[in-house]
């Protein structure tokens, strides 16, 4: 008896120590408290490489109502109408009085603006419920590339898609992706690629700038524009991105590549001259220069007067094996590897003739995007080793994967061949004083189903690398759909020009200064 | 002592521990419904400013955007981008300058 009592004792005095010490102890909350501090978010924030924000999540209300609180639904419809404008208002009656639904959605996406002045009509059975927005602060700049998500939220296109898991990971940590677009040079060659693109008459265009060495996009456009805030009110055709979803035969921008191949497997030397002035006929076709050369020429006047006729010898010398398998290499049988919702992969079947190996070797028979070229540009930057795209900023640190494509000494000589097709070549409207711009100009003519190639619709682009000195960056400018006589010369490389022009000091590089206009 | 003696002081000490006990748990569930209570208001406090943080950022960088600043220096300062905007030869600053004033006498 006096054991139970001494158990029942301690029993008693233990649960009153650990009361005791439960009401006068610290906080047993805290701890979950600073836990829970920082929210979570469906989607993180995208940021470009400056911090400069590109997309966020914010707080918006779904405007609800409840059927069977309704008391008079076309009243409810016709004040609704006041604050949004494009409700049907039968649908909404309709919906309204549907009381077979617990709960309706009668939009989505409210701003708090909207919710207040939904909220002051003190209307019955209507209500809020809080839900999340995807806001793109920079409007229609960069639309391409971050692409937009449904009202759910669930990627759609661009970054949005191509990086959706990173962002959603980024939103539950709190945290942003961050891309290695540069806003103001983004924003410069929006505006370039849109007055270029008028004023040709073009239907449509794609540029983008690249760091060549590490292959971070600095830039990417598609023109026509679109918003991603507003993006179910544009068309299929604005919102399809060019940059890296449409394919075109690429034309002249090839030939630096052709010559580089010759070069590289000593099909030919700095010192050779050919002949060009008289056409060259393949089984039944006929390659011929636009303007046809006088006397001989040597690899840098192929170039520089972007020679059809030249760039053909020198693709049937490489023959078609050799030249796939250098296409392989330079990434121009494979997608360009930017991480977004769309990336094309080039259109590159094999060579079957004489006559198809000739024509890749100046730009006809194989498609690929303007990214895509722009990759296989970037050998130009790193002593002839093509560095992959990415869209993602990388840490000065990153391990970069580089594919050997050619020598460092027959980069150096094809380089000095594009910096003289700006000089003195195709190329001139694109010379920066001061900048030292090297690049091939493209014009070729468009596929029209069974009728051949269109003379009157021309696909025009410039690609090119600067400083010629130092090489770093990349730069391609294609317009699609150009008219006849809009040679890449006439019509995208002025506009790289311009482009230069304004973004070189966003690049730490000099230009000279110009004569004022006015 | 006596046994009967030693029993009724631990039904007293047991009856007051109990008293202690049921006190102690009243204070200690209280206090954890208080501080609940307190932890979601302020959760709730920071989601909200969290949120009205994100709408802030999201105004200023749009307003930060280069179209935005570009419209405004084109509409209220009339620099419009490539022409007045770009870089001017040495030589052509002194035009621009404005004409140097009079230095003020003094009594």
């Amino acid at each position: 008896m006096r054991l139970l009592a001494i158990g029942i004792f301690a029993v008693l005095l233990l649960l009153a120590g650990r009361a005791v010490q439960l009401a006068f102890s610290g906080d047993p909350l805290a701890a979950q408290s600073r836990a829970s501090a920082a929210s979570t978010l469906p989607r993180g924030d995208i940021v470009d490489r400056n911090g400069v924000l590109l997309a966020t999540t914010v707080r918006a209300y779904a405007l609800t109502a409840t059927p069977s609180r309704v008391w008079d639904a076309p009243a409810i419809a016709d004040a609704l109408r006041g604050i949004f404008p494009d409700l049907d208002r039968a649908t909404i009656i309709r919906r309204l009085t549907d009381t077979s639904r617990d709960l309706i959605y009668l939009r989505r996406g409210l701003t708090p603006d909207q919710r207040d002045r939904v909220h002051a009509l003190g209307l019955a059975g209507i209500g809020f419920e809080t839900e999340h927005h995807r806001e793109y602060p920079q409007g229609a700049s960069a639309g391409h590339v971050l692409g937009f998500t449904d009202v759910d939220l669930n990627a759609l296109s661009g970054v949005e898609r191509g990086l959706d898991a990173q962002i959603r990971a980024a939103g539950e940590s709190g945290g942003a992706v961050r891309l290695s677009l540069d806003m103001r040079i983004q924003y410069a060659l929006e505006e370039e690629l849109d007055a270029a693109a008028r004023a040709a008459g073009a239907s449509g265009g794609a540029a983008i700038v690249l760091d060549g060495r590490t292959g971070e996009t600095l830039a990417l456009a598609s023109w026509p524009v679109f918003n991603p805030n507003q993006a179910g009110q544009a068309t299929e055709d604005q919102r399809r991105d060019r940059a890296a979803g449409d394919l075109h035969e690429l034309g002249s921008t090839v030939k630096p590549f052709t010559v580089a191949i010759a070069l590289q497997e000593g099909l030919t030397n700095p010192g050779e001259l050919f002949d060009l002035a008289r056409p060259l006929v393949i089984e039944t076709s006929t390659i011929e220069d636009h303007e046809p050369h006088v006397g001989m020429s040597s690899l840098r006047e192929i170039l520089a007067h972007s020679s059809n006729v030249g760039a053909a010898q020198l693709a049937l010398r490489t023959g078609g094996a050799r030249q796939r398998a250098y296409l392989e290499r330079l990434g121009l049988t494979s997608a360009s590897g930017l991480e977004l919702g769309r990336d094309q992969a080039p259109l590159a079947p094999q060579t079957r003739s004489r006559r198809d190996v000739a024509g890749v070797g100046f730009g006809y028979g194989i498609a690929a995007t303007p990214a895509t070229l722009a990759g296989a540009y970037t050998l130009f930057a790193n002593n002839g080793q093509r560095v992959r795209p990415t869209l993602l900023a990388l840490a000065s640190d990153a391990a970069i994967t580089r594919t050997q494509v050619f020598s460092p000494e027959v980069t150096r000589q094809v380089l000095t061949y594009m910096r003289a097709t700006v000089t003195d070549g195709t190329g001139r409207a694109a010379d920066v004083p001061g900048l030292m711009v090297a690049g091939k100009t493209g014009t070729a003519e468009k596929l029209t189903g069974a009728d051949g190639y269109d003379e009157s619709r021309n696909f025009s682009s410039f690609a090119g690398v600067f400083p010629a000195n130092a090489p770093r960056y990349i730069i391609v400018l294609a317009l699609d759909d150009t008219g006849e006589g809009a040679a890449g010369g006439m019509v995208a490389a002025p506009a790289v020009g311009r482009t230069l022009r304004r973004i070189a000091p966003m690049l730490g590089l000099r230009v000279e200064a110009r004569a004022p206009t006015r | 002592m006596g046994k009967a003696q030693l029993i009724r002081v631990f039904q007293v000490v047991a009856a007051v521990l109990i008293v202690v006990l049921a006190v102690g748990l009243y204070r200690a569930k209280s206090d954890a419904s208080q501080k609940q209570a307190h932890v979601r208001e302020l959760r709730e406090e920071i989601e909200e400013r969290e949120a009205r943080l994100r709408e802030l950022r999201a105004e200023i960088a749009q307003r930060e955007s280069p179209a935005n600043v570009e419209d405004l220096a084109e509409r209220q300062l009339g620099v419009v981008v490539g022409s007045e905007s770009e870089a001017l030869p040495e030589s052509a600053i002194d035009d621009r300058l404005p004409a140097p004033r009079r230095a003020e006498s003094r009594p």
